[in-house]
């Protein structure tokens, strides 16, 4: 289909629930449908070593189970045409995701992520009951299609964008996403990130273009796009736990994505000017990008938690010595998701910059937006290399801060073969990343009718020349430094000052490492410090600990939800079992409605 | 003739960039009144660290050693996209002034992996420093390249020096040298001749780095301060419209200006405290902005 083949659609004879099974496989679902075939089958080979039979006799044959049951709804969920069976699809996916996330269920941190994510998930499914239901209601039928002329189905967009934003992680809708990534086992989790919030992300590159957009729908995008990516990472930063950092990241990425669909979906109310088809393109292989490195990090942090049994940074350090592999790939990974050339995240960054920089030149209404928009796009680059050398020189470098930590060992060659499946296609994308656009455009034809000429502009093909020669001379720069040194090393302690006694805690810490930026967004990280401080001239102990809360969740969420369970609480006075009560309640009503029908009648 | 030319010009940056430091030291000694090292220091310097032995922390990985290889070939990578006034660039397209800012932060990437490799807190600290004061010096940077860009009408680092003469390139001129100071590790936001490594940025980072690994971050840090003028005296001056001859001279000329603008802050002001720092870069950032703003009024009039 992303070659140029004509789309494929498939009927069938039976009914399900009524009606019949329509599939339709164009070049938006093929686009997704090739990231899910690409993460699953990296994460099937993954999970092989990592989730054995032996290690895990219960719950390796029903995580197997589940895991095929959420990649066959999250493909049912890609080719259904019928609202209907896009929501029994949904349902799968989101169901099975939720028995994978809880495969440990014998912790309560696990039931208490598994719990948030179905409750979320299922507020999100609520949302989208009910805009299938409004369209099935406003269009006579189930069956899903082009149909942007019918401009009174506008509205329902807002409805599925509640819906599949609560799926993609969208800031402030991601309440359930670091904890149900980071308590999931790491090949789920690289699942969830790298396709299942794309699932999302489908559904809203799905319905707006088949659906008409009101007015604003591009800016609430952008808009929460640049919220997502800035505030994502920031959250990622306070965090102290590695695969919940890497859930924040997670965040920000869809913000990415967000911020080009965003401005596409702008820029397709003024006709599709050039810049808006970078941004389009920057959004939609931002999709791709972010599905392999994510999944890529996942995996080096299940390497990391399969070796040492932590997840906690500061009990790692040190562990290139025992795990080279894992170390460099999940440092590859790092180069590509902090938007650094040349590998793909920069390549997808610079296609949204590019299309931001020129619609700043309109010198109109977009322009004025854009300008804030790519100096937050900036940040967040900036904060994510900050965030990703923070976890590269705290878990990988420096001395093992703890005994597991120590006793590493690197990780089998499946799981290694698995990383190094994604960093191939990271690598590919940023050194070709010409050899993508014709892709783009179809996906972009098929999404909106956007008519993006099929050769990719000369600024990418330069680009993928001067990537593919910086990767020359960096490898030769390096082979080049060890060649040249081979013989002139001496190995010595690390100078400390003249201390005598250097031990591996007097590192510095993640904690201490993101102090700087914590401080600046400790307005809405809203981080606790417990800490014992020295006392008197000869201090015995001291203890500083520090934790940054998912804000929203905590803040926000909680006591919502507290109030309103009080209120119940409150209304369930009514309900105690006396007969007489409630045959004066019936009174009541008869007499309300029926003055309610009188004075009605009247007027 | 192509091959010839960027050699002409590598030779331009490799060679020119280490004088820029001896000239900030010489200011530096002249209101001192002390004689002061002389200009060509570094390169003897670079010369003596090329034939050394390289001492290496008990536990650095390979990668301490590559890191740096890794940052210069980021730095001058990024030195061989800028044009050189009327002489242009190698080659260009739109857009590679984004990858020039992010080769930049490719370079930030490897010396602070370099810096956490050796364990030590001190090194642990300056890339902390150095990564989070970044990321408002990126601000400041995007925020003179969107002006740059909306002046011109172009993003590529070709066409996009057409400074219209007026305050907002004064403006700039300032906000750009700011972030040069901050970039560039220099006073008052860092101070490259102090020992106590608790109030070091990027000193601090390489502490523990010997040998050539250690001439090639010197050697790297004097292209970037090369980089940061150039694009100042291009972002304020219209090189690019002058004969070959004098644009060329004008901008050695500049760039001289600005170092020896460097030196004298250096010697007439004080390192800030930390705390301040971020304050001094959001006035930089808003150097930046006034001129954007300018450039934006202008244009929709």
């Amino acid at each position: 289909m992303l070659t140029g083949q004509p789309g494929w659609s498939w009927k069938s004879d039976f009914l399900l629930g009524g009606t019949p099974l329509t599939l339709l496989l164009d070049a938006v679902s093929a686009f997704f449908l090739v990231l899910l075939s690409t993460v699953a089958a990296a994460g099937s080979i993954y999970a092989i070593r990592y989730w054995p039979d032996s290690t895990h006799p219960r719950t390796a044959p029903s995580g197997r189970l589940w895991w095929n049951a959420m990649i066959t709804g999250m493909g049912l969920v890609l080719t259904a045409a019928n609202g209907l069976h896009f929501l029994l699809g949904w349902e799968l996916f989101a169901v099975s995701a939720y028995f994978l996330v809880s495969l440990e269920r014998g912790n309560p941190q696990v039931r208490a992520a598994g719990w948030l994510y179905l409750a979320a998930s299922h507020v999100g499914t609520l949302a989208l009951f009910a805009f299938f239901a409004s369209l099935a209601a406003q269009t006579g039928s189930w069956e899903l299609g082009p149909m942007r002329d019918n401009v009174e189905l506008a509205p329902l967009f807002w409805l599925a964008f509640l819906g599949f934003g609560i799926k993609a992680g969208v800031f402030p809708l991601h309440v359930w996403l670091p904890s149900a990534h980071a308590n999931a086992p790491s090949h789920v989790s690289a699942l969830l990130s790298g396709v299942a919030l794309k699932i999302g992300i489908y559904g809203l590159v799905r319905f707006s273009g088949w659906l008409p957009t009101p007015p604003g729908a591009g800016w609430v995008m952008a808009g929460l796009g640049c919220t997502s990516a800035v505030l994502g990472v920031a959250f990622a930063l306070g965090q102290h736990d590695l695969k919940r950092l890497l859930a924040y990241h997670s965040v920000e990425n869809i913000g990415i994505i967000l911020m080009g669909l965003g401005f596409a979906t702008v820029a397709l109310e003024r006709d599709t000017p050039y810049w808006g088809t970078l941004a389009l393109a920057g959004g939609l292989l931002h999709v791709w990008n972010h599905g392999l490195f994510k999944s890529l990090l996942f995996f080096g942090a299940g390497a990391v938690l399969h070796a040492t049994g932590t997840r906690q940074m500061s009990r790692l350090g040190g562990l290139w010595r025992h795990m080279p592999w894992t170390a460099a790939l999940f440092t590859l990974g790092s180069v590509a998701i902090s938007g650094l050339p040349p590998l793909n995240g920069f390549v997808s960054e610079w296609l949204i910059y590019s299309g931001l920089l020129l619609a700043g030149m309109e010198w109109n209404d977009v322009a004025m937006a854009v300008i804030p928009a790519a100096v937050l796009l900036a940040v967040t680059g900036a904060l994510a290399l900050a965030c990703f050398t923070k976890v590269c020189g705290v878990v990988f470098l420096g001395a093992p801060r703890s005994a597991p930590a120590e006793r590493a060992h690197e990780c089998g060659w499946g799981m290694r073969g698995a990383m190094l499946m994604l960093a191939a296609g990271c690598t590919l994308i940023g050194l070709f990343p010409a050899m993508f656009w014709q892709v783009l455009s179809r996906v972009a034809k098929d999404w909106s009718a956007v008519d993006m000429s099929s050769r990719a502009p000369d600024a990418l093909y330069t680009l993928g020349l001067t990537h593919v020669a910086l990767a020359v001379l960096g490898l030769a720069a390096g082979v080049g430094t060890i060649w040249f040194l081979r013989n002139r090393v001496r190995r010595s302690v690390t100078w400390d000052c003249g201390f005598s006694a250097p031990s591996a805690r007097m590192q510095y810490t993640a904690g201490s490492f993101a102090g700087i930026i914590n401080e600046w967004f400790a307005w809405i990280l809203r981080p606790t410090v417990h800490e014992i401080r020295p006392t008197t001239f000869f201090p015995s102990a001291a203890q500083c600990a520090s934790h940054t809360p998912e804000t929203v969740l905590e803040h926000v969420v909680e006591p919502v939800g507290h109030k309103i369970l009080r209120l119940a609480d409150k209304a369930s006075g009514f309900q105690h079992g006396r007969v007489q009560s409630y045959i004066f309640y019936l009174c009541v009503a008869i007499l309300v409605l029926s003055a309610a029908a009188i004075l009605s009648g009247r007027s | 003739m192509e091959v010839l030319d960027i050699l002409a010009r590598l030779l331009v940056w490799l060679v020119l960039a280490p004088l820029l430091p001896g000239i900030i030291n010489k200011v530096k000694a002249w209101v001192a009144c002390r004689q002061g090292p002389p200009v060509l220091q570094l390169y003897f310097d670079l010369a003596r660290l090329w034939s050394k032995g390289v001492v290496m922390s008990t536990m650095a990985s390979p990668g301490f050693l590559i890191a740096p290889a890794v940052a210069w070939v980021a730095v001058v990578a990024a030195a061989m996209l800028m044009p050189l006034g009327r002489a242009g660039c190698i080659f260009s397209f739109d857009g590679d002034v984004l990858l020039l800012v992010y080769l930049l932060a490719l370079a930030r990437f490897s010396t602070a992996w370099g810096a956490m490799e050796t364990g030590s807190a001190f090194e642990g600290m300056g890339a902390a420093r150095e990564v989070s004061f970044a990321v408002l010096a990126e601000i400041g940077i995007i925020t003179a390249i969107l002006t740059l860009a909306l002046e011109s009408g172009s993003i590529s680092l070709a066409s996009m020096f057409t400074p219209p003469p007026g305050p907002g390139a004064a403006l700039l001129a300032v906000g750009l040298f700011i972030i040069l100071l901050a970039e560039n590790c220099r006073v008052p936001f860092d101070d490259p001749n102090t020992h106590l490594e608790l109030t070091m940025i990027h000193e601090v980072m390489v502490l523990d780095h010997s040998g050539p690994p250690f001439a090639l971050i010197l050697h790297g840090a004097a292209v970037k301060m090369m980089l940061f003028s150039a694009l100042l005296v291009q972002a304020v001056l219209p090189l690019a419209h002058m004969p070959l001859g004098l644009s060329l001279a004008a901008m050695a000329g500049g760039i001289v200006l600005v170092v020896v603008a460097v030196g004298l802050v250096e010697s007439l002001t004080a390192r800030l405290a930390f705390r301040r720092v971020p304050l001094l870069l959001t006035i930089g950032f808003l150097f930046c902005l006034f001129p954007l703003l300018l450039t934006w009024m202008e244009g929709v009039l």
